[in-house]
């Protein structure tokens, strides 16, 4: 009886860490340390709702974080990255699936030692169903359309209006500028 | 024993299909630590837990939070809880609230919540700011280094 009973009880104990979502995964190695391919089927979600209950329309409209809760265990995974080498997340990247059943390709980060469960890099999406993937490279176009006067030269976060008001006021290293300048003369020398 | 195996198989069927929307009560608990950008402290991209944190990592800091990488908050005890609002503002993909407050380190009053694995905080006040203290470019200079003017 024990026999027959115990499968049953360690595959509801499994934790997440040690499910494999490998099968089928292309996602592209970030040579992290804690990273292993995940694709996965989940429904998108704003996480402040879900674990709060504050449920705006439409996951907040892009100013909330978003989740996804898999599929075949209930788990929410949380996206904290997308597919750009470039400082964005995954929120914006999800937005336009708000409510709806995906499924997602990329890496999940487990280091239960820092506190990282069911983190998670999207590298491509697409609607349950759909044939044909979407890269998670939306973001700096977005940005780009947002900040029409901050066109130029050099990456996103050399020209974003806000971030260069929070270096004017703290300088690069947030002490103020005072002591930012001495910082910056000592690491030159 | 068929009545132990049924029992055995609703116990498992009431754990695997429990709703998922069902609704934590947080915890009221007051909360002293950093707040730093998830992604380079999780992901170790940019280095060691200790390089991401603090005045070295400020820049970056902001670079993340305005990006939309998901703002944490470093408990003094090591625990990191994921930032859901600051004092009343939901704005916790690349809001304003939490990009000025980059690398500070602060004591909240606020809700805490667990799921899967992590740890989620909303807080309701802060009740202290002291800043950036842990500085950490003494040791570390800038994370990364191209967070900084190329010196001429």
């Amino acid at each position: 009886m024990r026999a027959l009973l115990a499968p049953l009880f360690v595959l509801a104990a499994l934790p997440a860490a040690a499910q494999d979502f490998s099968a089928g995964s292309t996602a592209k190695p970030w040579n992290l340390y804690a990273e292993t391919p995940a694709m996965f089927d989940a429904k998108v979600v704003d996480i402040t709702c879900e674990i709060t209950g504050d449920c705006p329309a439409d996951c907040g409209a892009g100013a909330r974080q978003l989740g996804l809760l898999r599929s075949v265990d209930g788990v929410l995974v949380y996206p904290n990255k997308n597919a750009q080498a470039a400082f964005s997340g995954a929120a914006q990247e999800l937005l336009p699936y708000c409510g709806q059943d995906v499924q997602v390709d990329g890496l999940m980060l487990v280091d239960p030692e820092i506190g990282a469960n069911n983190i998670y890099l999207v590298q491509k999406i697409r609607a349950a169903g759909a044939a044909d993937w979407v890269e998670a490279k939306q973001w700096t176009k977005d940005w780009a359309a947002a900040n029409p006067d901050a066109a130029g030269e050099g990456p996103w976060y050399s020209r974003d209006p806000r971030i260069l008001a929070e270096i004017a006021t703290d300088g690069y290293f947030g002490l103020g500028l005072e002591q930012d300048a001495v910082i910056l003369k000592e690491l030159s020398e | 024993m068929k009545n132990l195996i049924r029992a055995g198989l609703g116990l498992f069927a009431a754990i695997a299909l429990q709703p998922a929307t069902a609704f934590a009560e947080g915890e009221r608990m007051t909360v002293t630590g950093e707040f730093i950008d998830t992604w380079c402290y999780f992901s170790g991209v940019m280095g060691s837990t200790d390089a991401v944190v603090g005045s070295a990592h400020h820049t970056c800091a902001t670079w993340c939070s305005a990006g939309g990488i998901p703002v944490g908050l470093l408990a003094e005890d090591g625990t990191v809880y994921m930032v859901l609002k600051i004092e009343g503002d939901d704005a916790n993909n690349s809001g304003n609230t939490q990009l000025t407050l980059a690398s500070d380190t602060i004591t909240a009053d606020g809700l805490v919540y667990k799921r899967d694995g992590l740890n989620y905080i909303v807080v309701e006040k802060i009740v202290e700011n002291a800043g950036i203290t842990r500085l950490t470019h003494e040791d570390f200079g800038a994370v990364p280094p191209f967070a900084i003017p190329e010196a001429n």
